[in-house]
């Protein structure tokens, strides 16, 4: 009972959130309501029973990404001007109408075909005896330092690379002329 | 009744939001809010068949390297749009059209 509970409340998060993200016309708005979607996603992986993936998400996204999302839109706000150097009109950053039927169409594309393919997975409706929720934080580390150690060990390499990557892309070029 | 069918509709949901987002909005901010919005969708996969199929821990693993990738993407493409924003004064994607300014 409080399982469903939980699932519907999640779910709605998640899913009038990520519309939200496609509706809204502010940039700023936009960033939040993805907070509010990837709060939802922090649920689901509870009612997952994956407990330590939702601390992750809470973690990782609400607390981070959507942050540094935040601070980008306010270092890069202000007027964009309105014509590129051909003197051709720009598409609204946010879109208009044209792109969102574009957007909408190969949408609909994508949607027939990933919901052919469901319709066999909810036909089988592959559910057994579903396990008692218990803590994984146990089995992940134990699999993340024996069986999974190798891409553990790159996945930290990559995250220095992308953090010393991020740190000489963004800084000013000496040599420029300011 | 929850069943997988009901995760894959929520993950579809917002596979279908993120690519409209991308392909909708011409701002490169919006275009990297897309992005997370498809990588989550797949991470919620994995962790959905985890509990329903198969019940071993693989699944989560791959979940939280994707959380990590996607951490790492957001720190190079903002560090990106930031240093374009300072070159060009605009964060327009038709704007980024040349590989030398």
């Amino acid at each position: 009972m409080f399982d469903n509970i939980l699932f519907l409340l999640s779910a709605s998060l998640t899913v009038v959130g990520a519309f939200s993200v496609v509706l809204t016309k502010n940039l700023m708005h936009s960033c939040v309501y993805l907070l509010a979607a990837l709060f939802g996603m922090a649920g689901l992986y509870a009612t997952l029973g994956a407990d330590f993936l939702a601390a992750t998400q809470l973690v990782v996204y609400v607390g981070g990404v959507v942050i540094l999302m935040l601070f980008a839109v306010m270092l890069t706000g202000g007027d964009q001007d309105k014509e590129n150097k051909f003197g051709i009109t720009k598409v609204p950053a946010m879109g208009n109408t044209k792109t969102f039927i574009a957007g909408g169409i190969s949408a609909l594309v994508i949607a027939l075909v990933i919901l052919r393919l469901v319709a066999n997975i909810a036909k089988q409706n592959p559910q057994g005896d579903l396990p008692n929720y218990m803590s994984t934080v146990v089995e992940i580390g134990t699999k993340l330092v024996t069986d999974h150690v190798l891409a553990f060990e790159i996945s930290s390499v990559l995250l220095l690379g992308a953090l010393v990557g991020a740190a000489v892309i963004a800084r000013p070029a000496r040599g420029d002329d300011q | 009744m929850i069943t997988l069918s009901s995760y894959l509709m929520i993950s579809l949901a917002l596979f279908l939001s993120g690519l409209v987002v991308m392909i909708a909005r011409k701002n490169i901010i919006a275009i990297l809010l897309g992005i997370e919005l498809i990588l989550n969708s797949a991470a919620l996969n994995f962790a959905a068949y985890t509990r329903f199929v198969n019940q071993n821990i693989e699944g989560h693993i791959v979940s939280l390297f994707i959380i990590v990738i996607a951490a790492a993407e957001a720190a190079v493409g903002l560090g990106i749009v930031i240093r374009f924003f300072q070159m060009r004064e605009s964060i327009h994607i038709d704007d980024a059209a040349q590989l030398q300014s």
